[in-house]
């Protein structure tokens, strides 16, 4: 005969029968509990605002009013930002931005972390050197390369006249042509330090004696690189490209410092003509209707990105 | 008989007391600075004519010993200030301390082109500070947009009349005064005269109408290969429609008829025929002649004055303080390159802004004010109205008012005019006289909540779109007057 105390029988009665989520949840019930603090500080920090802000995409802010006093317009910021030509300039821009210098870094930075994984003298210095672009604060360094890009007193205009290479100094930031692949430069510049961490991470996970075995059986560098180092580094590419896309898409400081979206526009992304329209033009209900259509496509890359989290750890369970 | 005598004695010294106090008025105050007489002879007349004691005008409307807290942002000293005004910066904030030893004062400095920002974000969130001291073009919005409570002149001590009546329409909403000058400028020309004479230019004139600036700057790029005018065009910067009006007002065009007495505000005037023509003296340096910094889009008036300095550009519109700024990058020049700087300092000339092809001559009238806020918008929901008026009053006095606008500004109380540091600043800042007679030409922007994104963002937008070929002048014109008419009309 089971005798239960009073405790065990409060408890027994709170149980919830049958094995639904509810039970589960209460087996749990602990865990649930350890948890709840971060949940909690993450729905006023982040889920609040996310609220707000697609409420806010509906509304209309004109500068003359507060924003307690916003006018209800439906669907119209959506219409107005689709319908708008600066949308498909900045879009366009920030597609070029993101897709160019995630590509660009990640394959700079893993050529770099390959190069970086062989023993040579130097290589502690060599590694220490290339991770300082990351490491530079980017405000520092958007400052810094502005001078250099500078259209009458850059440093790279005056040693191309120096040398007899130009006869004025290069336009990099004053044109509409070549602001943005200058910008992406800069981007490249600093971002590349990060693949290059990453690869040189998974590089450590590649089994050497997989590599021996494909040597022994007449492999040359390029096969044994293609068919053994780079199967085993899918996924942390994949997790690195996407983290790169994230930032790039999210990339602020680099834009706005050195050009402030211009000239005319031509280095506007989303994020720096989000700012403005926010903090510039005080459209607080077109920058939210923008940052809710932002928020759709960094989720869904976020999506992916779990979803290759999600492919190493069963790949891993398997193993 | 008693009585009488009584009532007569009553009469006798009711009168007597008023002569009295109206004699003491008129020694403590002094006759008002008359605007009608207004030239640099005129303004050396009146300096050093009449003393202040700040702490005691102050105490009439703060007691020196009340007890409180003020929370405070202003528009302090950037890159490109002189360290003279670093200087007299620091002597204020001391010397409020030490004035009103008993508030507690929590001061924070912020950029031109970041306060705007800064504090539009704090107001969304009730987290303002209790006074502000915002640029001459921040008033109208927040005032319009009720944050700021009333504020006049006569509330911290002094008259209507001792400010510049530009400067009081632009802190006025809809009859409503909400804030106090505290500085008023305007611009100047400023060329390098040895550049002059090398390009075959008379070093010791400047160029009379905007139509000669655009000759000369080509002269002085194909003789010498530097750039001649120093076009601004960045986005979001201050310094932009500073130097881009006074061109378009010059031609007779505008954003709306800001140049005239009365405006009203109703027409936009960004796509006339006049204004057209203004950009397109832009264009024709920038484009068409190749003769000013190609850095223009990205650049800043900071960035203009080492360009200045290293003798590689001949011309610019700017403050007066630009010469003390030249001395000041000069201190920190090494080697033969001190010598060039010197040679660019002993050829620095200031003359008036050209005119227009009419003869019109104009410049923006700058400047700041401060307001204090609503309490409701404020971080705590409580204003220290006794603390925000004391700084008010101390910032606004004819001392504080002169000596923080030392170099750079003029004094927002015309009172200032008067003091012995106007005489002292006469002597001893270089071309004041140039500056002040700019004065009467100057033009405030639109007193307009939309203002700010016009100037910061839909001229400076209409300049690069132009500039860069984006668009024709025509277009950009088009462009820009289509988005002022969908503002006021208030677009998405």
């Amino acid at each position: 005969m089971t005798i239960l105390t009073g405790k065990a029988e409060t408890s027994r009665r709170l149980r919830p029968e049958g094995s639904g989520l509810l039970r589960k949840i209460w087996e749990h019930r602990a865990d649930y509990a350890y948890v709840l603090p971060a949940i909690a500080v993450m729905l006023i920090v982040i889920a609040y605002p996310i609220y707000y802000t697609i409420e806010l995409s509906f509304f209309n802010t004109p500068p003359g009013l507060q924003l307690r006093d916003k006018i209800f317009v439906g669907l119209n910021n959506y219409t107005a930002i689709l319908t708008s030509p600066v949308f498909w300039t900045v879009t366009r821009n920030t597609l070029i931005w993101t897709a160019g210098s995630t590509l660009i870094s990640f394959v700079l930075g893993f050529a770099s972390a390959l190069a970086l994984h062989r023993d040579f003298v130097g290589r502690g210095i060599l590694r220490a050197i290339l991770i300082i672009p990351w490491v530079i604060s980017a405000v520092a360094a958007s400052y810094i390369w502005k001078w250099i890009y500078h259209s009458d007193f850059g440093i790279i205009g005056a040693v191309l006249v120096g040398l007899g290479l130009a006869d004025r100094p290069p336009n990099f930031i004053d044109s509409v042509n070549t602001v943005l692949p200058s910008l992406i430069v800069v981007n490249i510049w600093r971002e590349f330090p990060f693949a290059m961490i990453m690869m040189m991470a998974g590089l450590q996970t590649v089994p050497d004696q997989l590599l021996r075995a494909a040597k022994v059986d007449g492999a040359n560098a390029w096969q044994r690189f293609w068919h053994v180092t780079f199967p085993h580094l899918r996924n942390v590419s994949t997790v690195t490209i996407l983290l790169l896309a994230v930032a790039n898409f999210n990339s602020f400081i680099i834009p706005w410092i050195m050009t402030g979206g211009g000239p005319s526009n031509a280095s506007h992304i989303w994020i720096t003509h989000i700012y403005e329209l926010a903090f510039g033009r005080q459209r607080w209900g077109v920058a939210s209707a923008y940052s809710v259509l932002l928020f759709l496509i960094l989720m869904s890359l976020g999506y992916f990105y779990v979803r290759a989290l999600s492919g190493n750890e069963r790949k891993d369970g398997s193993a | 008989m008693t009585s009488t005598s009584l009532g007569g004695a009553v009469v006798r010294g009711t009168v007597s007391t008023a002569l009295l106090v109206s004699l003491m008025s008129a020694s403590a105050l002094g006759a008002p600075v008359d605007l009608s007489k207004w030239s640099p002879q005129y303004v050396r007349s009146i300096a050093g004519t009449q003393d202040f004691d700040t702490a005691a005008d102050c105490a009439k409307v703060t007691p020196l010993d009340y007890k409180g807290r003020l929370t405070f942002w202003y528009q302090g000293v950037f890159e490109g200030d002189p360290d003279l005004l670093r200087q007299y910066y620091k002597d204020f904030f001391a010397t409020f301390r030490k004035t009103y030893p008993n508030i507690q004062l929590e001061d924070q400095a912020l950029t031109y082109n970041d306060l705007l920002d800064k504090f539009r974000t704090a107001l969304l969130g009730n987290a303002a500070p209790m006074a502000v001291r915002l640029q001459i073009l921040g008033g109208t919005e927040f005032a319009s947009k009720g944050y700021l409570r009333p504020l006049k002149p006569e509330d911290i001590g002094y008259a209507t009349d001792d400010f510049w009546p530009g400067a009081m329409k632009a802190v006025t909403w809809e009859g409503v005064t909400y804030g106090i000058p505290t500085n008023n400028e305007t611009m100047a020309f400023i060329w390098n005269a040895d550049i002059f004479k090398r390009a075959g230019l008379d070093p010791d004139k400047a160029p009379a109408t905007w139509d000669d600036v655009v000759k000369y700057s080509k002269q002085i790029h194909d003789k010498l290969g530097i750039a001649g005018y120093g076009l601004v065009a960045r986005k979001n910067a201050g310094n932009t429609p500073y130097r881009f009006m006074p061109q378009l007002w010059a031609y007779g065009g505008g954003v709306f008829d800001e140049a005239n007495a009365n405006p009203t505000y109703k027409q936009v005037e960004l796509n006339s025929a006049q204004s057209k023509a203004a950009l397109q003296a832009s264009y024709d340096m920038y484009v068409r002649d190749k003769s000013v910094p190609v850095s223009a889009l990205t650049n800043q008036q900071a960035d203009n004055q080492p360009l200045f300095l290293a003798g590689q550009l001949a011309m610019m519109v700017s403050h007066p303080s630009d010469y003390n700024v030249m001395l000041d990058l000069q201190k920190k020049t090494t080697g033969t390159d001190k010598d060039k700087a010197q040679t660019v300092i002993d050829n620095m000339r200031y003359g008036l802004i050209p005119t227009g092809p009419n003869g019109k001559r104009a410049v923006v009238f700058g400047g700041s004010n401060i307001h204090i806020l609503k309490p409701e918008y404020v971080e705590g929901g409580k204003v220290d109205e006794p603390a925000a008026k004391a700084i008010g009053c101390m910032w606004a006095s004819p001392e504080w008012s002169l000596k923080m606008a030392y170099a750079g500004s003029n004094p927002g109380n015309l009172n200032g005019f008067k003091t012995k540091w106007m005489k002292e600043r006469l002597d001893s800042i270089k071309f004041l006289d140039v500056t002040t007679s700019m004065l009467p030409y100057g033009i405030p922007f639109p007193a307009l909540p939309q203002s700010p994104e016009i100037m910061n963002i839909i001229v400076p937008d209409m300049l690069q779109n132009a500039l860069t070929g984006t668009m024709t002048v025509d277009q950009a014109a088009e462009d820009a007057a289509k988005k002022v008419k969908n503002l006021t009309a208030g677009g998405l």
